[in-house]
């Protein structure tokens, strides 16, 4: 009752802290005379540059443009004031249409500038913003002023920073670009003049990039990335889009056909083929989800890759990968002007998240975290300066990790450290990174164990988990999951990992965890179910095949010689990979949390008290 | 006396050992061509001296592939149609009466006296055995030719239309049957566990994929309790059938069964009367091998250093998991097998 006071009462806080808000906004006169001023000559000099921009546009309508630009968030307040008064002023001045579509075209890299630009600006606290936004003001003013010059070549211009984005040599992909956009050669000549500023800024860019792509944690994953950069911009070339486009158009059903390939990405392609797992067939993720798009944050780009490539996997290094994505985004993030910080971050990570789970649907832990996030913005303090805030946040983050998923671990070690004797043979499915630490906590309390590792086709991470075992010296016996009965007489416990804990006490896990677990119930061994209570979800679930996911089918083509190997031209031929399954509580013995050791059906009780762990 | 195999025998042996005969169908057959060579061409006087030979080359038959328990099966059928023969002959001879001595009647077994049924002396020489042997080894013979067919013909009786399947692995009894079902039955889902780490299931996809009106999902095995709960009919084939209607089944059996008695899904397993085998073995170590596991893992990689890996072949499935039997002579519950096999085979030839 008395926590249940508490949140009551920060909820009321919350709320008065709202409405307080709104007041001070009025006191922002100054400022927004400044930034009129700004506006005012920048419409000037655009009107002068606005006769010349007569070429054909990209294939962009009005519509769908300042609605994807106001719903980003990214992209500051100011920008988008001149926009939209850029819009009123040409449709009652010249009214011709083309013009306004050019307007935004322009207008529309330069969110890339900035946000790129952002990590570069150390002095970029809210503290001295009034400053610091006259000094970004004055940089785009310098920029777009180049711009004009060149207006001419707008829409080449504006691929090539697109591409600059994705690869290093934006010079070279400069050729290929003009030959596709041919219906605007007059352009091509104009263009010489320019790539002397323009690869400067960009090499700048790709510095900016380089030295915050080494600060990142995972550095290995970076490789990937790049590969799947370089996919995408071959995926660029060949369908001769340029991204702002397949970002604003609705008309991009021709290129998901080919992405596949290209990103070596997992969408089935058999649509509608099984019709019992229709509901689970993913959108396609083709190249443009990939290409950097102005509103995400490379941090955020990068980890949706790596997310859909499935090199960052398993649920608890998934949650810590969102977390410090997420604080590099916090880090970076520049308030709009008369915005608050908190609601501004939060729709922008609202984005963010967005974007991830197109990439792949986010695991549970992560959209907990993402929870809590949100529910940290919505107390946040309206009084203090925006970088107490960030620290408060990224303070908020770092706790989360630590007590969410490393002290729990912990916890649950100590627990299980109980539990585990001399003469024990563990049992368990998969990689699961939590009950690698409860080995290692064992084995270092000299406890005399083994371990056996079932795993199955056609992931095999329990190859890892055997090698991490290895690495402690931890005796091992390893077989395929149909031979679990084989060796399931030996076991005296079963350990599994747990993706997910439903509310109606099932636990959602690895594809194969349930089989285990049956198998186990069969043999009367005991089922120790690890879970961190960070895991837990409110959702209910009574089968594997409601809310799943679908992994790569060709993953199960074993080699060139396979059966399977051209299962794409059989039509009634299809193989499922599917991700997870569901285990019933009754085949589980316990559930080990950091709170305690609990019956399946506890999980209810915990989602109750849960709000008040930890931090 | 020491047991010398025939060369036909060794060269049989061979031709499993290294692969060049598969299955429980082809081994049966080509048995079964070994002791009718017996029967025709070898030397033997009596019928006690005939059972004498083919106890001997079975016992080397099954000391040379244990796992292969079809071969000791078609010896037992050949020894109980010796004595049958025998026994007929004989009781021409004496004039009796009654004959029908196939099957025991409950009326035997109560009025019988023991002495007479079981004294009979096999080593009386004979006339016209070898005719009558050949005879009715040709009755075993079609029977063992039409066996499968035999049993494609019940899927009508088990499988209505639009009706979810699941099976484990490739066995030939399974592929038939399926067929036969496709063709009868429109809108069949079947999904087919793949079973690691041979992957025979993708061999039994991509043949019935050339059915039409089907669709089939190939799936790993860890999803099989996943998908079971969608699934009408599990229909597995064994490798043989035990003495207590458990199965001697390919690896993953064992979790096939459990999932569907988990979702009370009807288990219907194929089994053609040579594979049944009058043994008891309820436990592992009692039959099962251990095959490469350079399948499992691969030999050279890092993980696999200094880890024990398992590749067992087979899987132990207990009576109660099973829901039918489906052989060439109908179906049978669990519960009935003990009574094929003391229809099928002598009570004295069960040990060898």
């Amino acid at each position: 009752m008395g926590c249940c006071h508490q949140s009551c009462f920060w909820y009321q806080v919350s709320r008065r802290l709202r409405i307080k808000v709104k007041s001070p906004s009025s006191q922002d006169e100054k400022t927004r005379e400044e930034i009129i001023a700004a506006r005012e000559a920048k419409k000037i000099s655009k009107l002068g540059k606005k006769q010349k921009s007569t070429l054909a546009a990209p294939s962009t309508e009005p519509g769908p443009a300042p609605a994807s630009l106001t719903g980003t968030t990214i992209i500051t307040e100011v920008e988008q004031t001149t926009i939209t008064t850029k819009l009123t002023r040409t449709t009652t001045t010249s009214g011709c249409k083309k013009n306004v579509v050019e307007k935004q075209g322009a207008v529309a890299p330069t969110p890339i500038a900035t946000v790129k630009s952002l990590p570069g600006i150390p002095g970029d606290e809210s503290g001295v913003s009034e400053k610091s936004r006259d000094q970004i003001k004055a940089e785009r003013e310098a920029k777009k002023a180049a711009k004009q010059a060149a207006k001419a070549n707008k829409s080449t211009e504006k691929i090539t920073q697109q591409l600059g984005e994705v690869t290093l040599d934006g010079a070279n992909s400069v050729p290929g670009k003009a030959t596709v956009k041919a219906t605007s050669l007059a352009t091509a000549p104009t263009e010489q003049k320019k790539p002397v500023t323009k690869a400067e800024r960009r090499a700048v860019q790709e510095a900016q990039r380089a030295a915050k792509a080494q600060a990142q944690v995972q550095g290995k994953s970076s490789q990937s990335q790049g590969i799947s950069l370089n996919a995408s911009k071959s995926k660029l070339n060949t369908t001769s889009t340029p991204p702002r486009e397949t970002e604003l158009s609705p008309s991009k059903a021709s290129s998901p056909s080919k992405s596949p390939q290209a990103i070596g990405n997992n969408t089935p392609k058999s649509e509608g083929r099984v019709k019992l797992f229709n509901h689970l067939l993913t959108a396609d993720k083709d190249a443009s989800l990939f290409i950097n798009d102005a509103q995400v944050h490379p941090s955020i780009a990068r980890l949706g890759v790596q997310y859909a490539q499935r090199t960052v996997v398993g649920s608890n290094a998934r949650c810590i990968a969102f977390l410090h994505a997420l604080r590099q985004v916090v880090n970076d993030f520049e308030t709009p002007a008369k915005k608050e910080f908190g609601r501004s971050l939060d729709a922008a990570v609202k984005h963010h998240v967005d974007h991830l789970h197109k990439c792949r649907p986010l695991a549970v832990s992560v959209f907990n975290a993402y929870k809590q996030f949100k529910n940290q913005l919505t107390q946040l303090p309206t009084d203090k300066p925006e970088t107490e805030l960030k620290e408060l946040l990224g303070h908020f983050i770092d706790t989360y990790i630590e007590n969410q998923i490393g002290k729990a671990a912990q916890a649950i070690s100590s627990f299980l450290q109980e539990k585990i004797t001399d003469g024990d043979v563990l049992l368990t499915f998969g990689c699961s990174s939590l009950i690698h630490f409860i080995c290692e906590e064992a084995k270092r309390r000299l406890v005399n164990f083994r371990v056996i590792v079932i795993d199955s086709r056609p992931n095999c991470e329990g190859q890892e988990m055997l090698r991490r075992l290895h690495v402690h010296g931890i005796p091992c016996s390893y077989v395929l999951i149909n031979a679990v009965g084989y060796v399931m007489p030996e076991a005296t416990k079963v350990l599994l990992g747990a993706h997910a804990l439903l509310a109606n006490g099932y636990v959602m896990a690895r594809t194969g965890t349930a089989q285990v677990a049956l198998v186990a119930h069969a043999h009367n061994v005991p089922v120790l179910v690890c879970c961190e209570t960070h895991k837990f979800s409110e959702r209910f679930q009574t089968d594997a095949i409601v809310y799943n996911e679908l992994s790569d089918p060709n993953q199960l083509v074993r080699n060139e010689k396979c059966c399977l190997n051209n299962w794409q031209t059989n039509s009634r031929l299809t193989p499922l990979n599917l991700n997870y399954d569901i285990t019933p509580p009754e085949l589980v013995s316990a559930v080990v949390t950091e709170v305690a050791i609990l019956p399946c059906t506890s999980v209810p009780v915990i989602l109750r008290i849960k709000p008040d762990i930890g931090y | 006396m020491k047991e010398q195999p025939l060369k036909e025998v060794t060269q049989l042996i061979h031709a499993i050992k290294v692969g060049m005969v598969e299955g429980s169908y082809s081994i049966t057959n080509k048995t079964l061509d070994i002791f009718k060579y017996i029967i025709m061409s070898k030397s033997w006087e009596n019928a006690d001296a005939l059972m004498q030979i083919v106890r001997a080359q079975c016992r080397i038959l099954q000391a040379a592939l244990p796992q292969e328990t079809v071969t000791a099966n078609i010896a037992r059928r050949i020894l109980k149609l010796i004595r049958e023969e025998f026994d007929l002959l004989h009781a021409k001879v004496q004039h009796f009466a009654d004959d029908s001595q196939a099957s025991l009647s409950l009326h035997k077994l109560v009025t019988q006296t023991s002495e007479t049924n079981i004294c009979v002396d096999y080593s009386l020489p004979q006339k016209g055995l070898r005719e009558a042997l050949l005879d009715h080894l040709q009755e075993v013979e079609t029977e063992l030719e039409t066996s499968s067919e035999n049993v494609c013909v019940q899927a009508e009786e088990h499988i209505h239309s639009s009706e979810i399947i699941l099976t484990l692995g490739h066995s030939r009894s399974v592929e038939n049957f399926l067929k036969r079902a496709i063709k009868k039955r429109q809108f069949l889902t079947i999904i087919v566990a793949e079973c690691a780490p041979a992957c025979r299931g993708h061999n039994l996809a991509a043949s019935l994929a050339n059915e039409k009106k089907v669709e089939l999902i190939v799936i790993p095995d860890a999803a099989i309790f996943a998908m079971m709960s969608r699934v009408n009919k599990v229909i597995i084939g064994t490798h043989s059938v035990l003495a207590n209607g458990g199965l001697r089944a390919a690896c993953g059996a064992y979790t096939v069964g459990l999932a569907a008695k988990h979702y009370s899904v009807p288990v219907i397993v194929l089994a053609p009367m040579y594979k049944l085998s009058p043994l008891h073995l309820c436990e592992q170590d009692a039959f099962n091998m251990v095959g490469c596991a350079e399948d499992v893992i691969d030999y050279d990689s890092l993980a696999a250093r200094e880890a024990k890996v398992y590749s067992p072949m087979f899987d132990y499935v207990p009576p109660e998991l099973v829901t039918l039997f489906i052989s060439n002579n109908g179906g049978h519950a669990p519960s009935y097998v003990y009574r094929l096999l003391t229809e099928l085979y002598h009570p004295e030839d069960l040990e060898i």
